[in-house]
């Protein structure tokens, strides 16, 4: 197995807290929330694995003494999401479910595309083949029917709510950017400068 | 369209400044060398942003060189890295069939510029298609794609996107690494597909006033020649999960020394670029000063 410590990026001589602190920022970036619906979900859960890999390893060097059973840790975050959930109400859009699952997004999208009923359920699925393709201003636009159509379901209730919380990995000193909050925050008085810069050409432009 | 991308300055220390623009040097000679002077004036930051990307893992130098625009102190100029090849090519493809497309949406008249420009370019694209045939043929393909949409005043947001950002995916076609190759795809999808939207929010205007497609216009129900405040926020939003899915494939890359400027273009300046053109203050600048004398630099297209 590779060096844990060269996994999270940290020196073997790092302390408990800055251990754990690299982990948590590693682990926030990886999180599932940040690869819902993403075609490089497999390689974020990878990496996931590895960083929890490392930590608990970390953990069992460090706790000289303790039991080598050591599980997961408690603190481990792992991922849960795996396609969307095999209920489902015609045998067309089972099938659609099934190739969502499959990673076979072309399937999927010509199986709904063939389908005349284009009810809530049919809509919440085409929100996710267009997620997964990319097209992120259409799939809102599907989830927000699915939605209306049938307000009381969970499913399509919690893809429409991941969709619109989404914020991302910011690393430390990058966060709470947006297009429209930018420069909003006093903090971000850089925006300011950055514009001059680019209005002036001057030096602090990259050129 | 091209021109956008840039890294945010004020985050970066001198050090990593003079690294981003080692790139955009580097570019330039490699453009130089490659397919004669006319070619370097196809040179931009959205270009040298993806040469950055495509070199990334890959072995490369730095040398002091010469150039008309540095002539006495020379700097420093990324060299020896086959990405930075590739990327002059595929520069001079894409330069060329912009360049066809205004002249074709330009009338006689108007398209002369771009006739002329064209008309140095020539030799240079021919040799560049020669050697990127696939890339050449990909971005054929998507633009007659994106005609098509035009001509269907289409009103999906992400329809009308897709061609584009389909093109620049092509980019990534070229790295060896299957694993890379994923990630850079997801990141020139979605870079096309920013650059596409923000280009259409400024140029919404001009557009307005001259009658031309605009996929905002028709997805927003916009009859007047200014973005609603409702459609900025929803555009907006639109932006942001782009640069989200950026950055999602951005953070499985080993940016190694590029770790600065890459995190300072996906966690910040993509968002202030979007919010300038949204507010209607952001100015391409055409021509760029450097070092503390203000000495000319190359004109950027």
């Amino acid at each position: 197995m590779s060096d844990p410590y060269k996994v999270l990026n940290i020196s073997p001589t790092a302390t408990d807290d800055e251990v754990k602190h690299a982990y948590r920022e590693l682990a926030r970036k990886y999180h599932p929330d940040n690869y819902h619906d993403n075609p490089l979900a497999d390689l974020a859960q990878e990496k996931m694995k590895e960083i929890n890999e490392a930590y608990e390893q970390i953990q069992r060097q460090r706790k000289s003494g303790a039991s080598a059973s050591a599980s997961r840790t408690s603190n481990g975050y792992g991922y849960g999401y795996s396609g969307t959930q095999s209920a489902g109400g015609s045998a067309e859009l089972r099938e659609v479910r099934l190739a969502i699952n499959r990673g076979d997004i072309s399937t999927a999208e010509r199986l709904l595309n063939a389908c005349s009923d284009r009810g809530a359920e049919w809509n919440f699925l085409m929100g996710v083949v267009c997620s997964r393709r990319g097209w992120l201003d259409d799939a809102q636009r599907y989830f927000e029917t699915a939605c209306r159509m049938d307000p009381t379901n969970e499913e399509y209730r919690g893809a429409m709510s991941m969709f619109a919380s989404r914020r991302g990995y910011h690393p430390e000193g990058y966060r709470g950017f947006g297009t429209l909050s930018y420069g909003d925050d006093a903090c971000m008085r850089l925006c300011a400068a950055w514009s001059c810069c680019i209005l002036s050409g001057g030096r602090c432009c990259i050129c | 369209m091209f021109g956008y991308v840039r890294p945010a300055a004020p985050r970066l220390n001198e050090e990593e400044r003079d690294r981003f623009h080692s790139v955009y040097c580097g570019l330039c000679h490699t453009l130089g060398r490659r397919y004669g002077f006319a070619a370097r004036f196809v040179l931009n930051y959205d270009f040298t942003f993806l040469a950055l990307l495509l070199s990334l893992g890959l072995p490369a130098t730095c040398t002091c060189r010469r150039c008309p625009a540095h002539p006495v102190k020379g700097c420093g100029a990324l060299d020896g890295s086959k990405a930075l090849d590739i990327a002059a090519d595929d520069s001079l493809v894409l330069v060329w069939w912009q360049l066809q497309d205004h002249i074709a949406d330009h009338g006689f008249f108007g398209g002369i510029p771009y006739r002329i420009a064209a008309l140095f370019l020539r030799r240079a694209y021919r040799k560049a298609a020669a050697r990127v045939p696939a890339f050449d043929a990909a971005v054929r393909l998507h633009l007659d794609e994106l005609a098509a949409r035009e001509r269907e005043c289409c009103a999906s947001l992400d329809a009308a996107a897709e061609p584009f950002a389909a093109l620049l995916a092509e980019l990534a076609a070229e790295d060896e690494d299957p694993v890379r190759q994923r990630i850079l795809r997801q990141i020139f999808y979605h870079l096309g597909r920013w650059i596409y939207l923000v280009d259409a929010a400024d140029d919404f205007s001009k557009d307005a006033k001259s009658k031309n497609y605009n996929p905002l216009r028709y997805r927003y129900g916009i009859d007047g020649d200014v973005l609603s405040e409702d459609a900025k926020r929803a555009l907006g939003e639109t932006l942001d999960a782009s640069i989200r899915q950026m950055a999602g494939a951005y953070a499985l890359l080993d940016a190694g020394g590029w770790t600065a400027v890459l995190d300072s273009i996906f966690y910040d300046s993509l968002y202030g670029i979007g919010k300038a053109v949204l507010d209607g203050v952001y100015h391409k600048p055409s021509r760029i000063r450097r070092g503390r004398k203000g000495t000319r630099y190359e004109r950027s297209i």
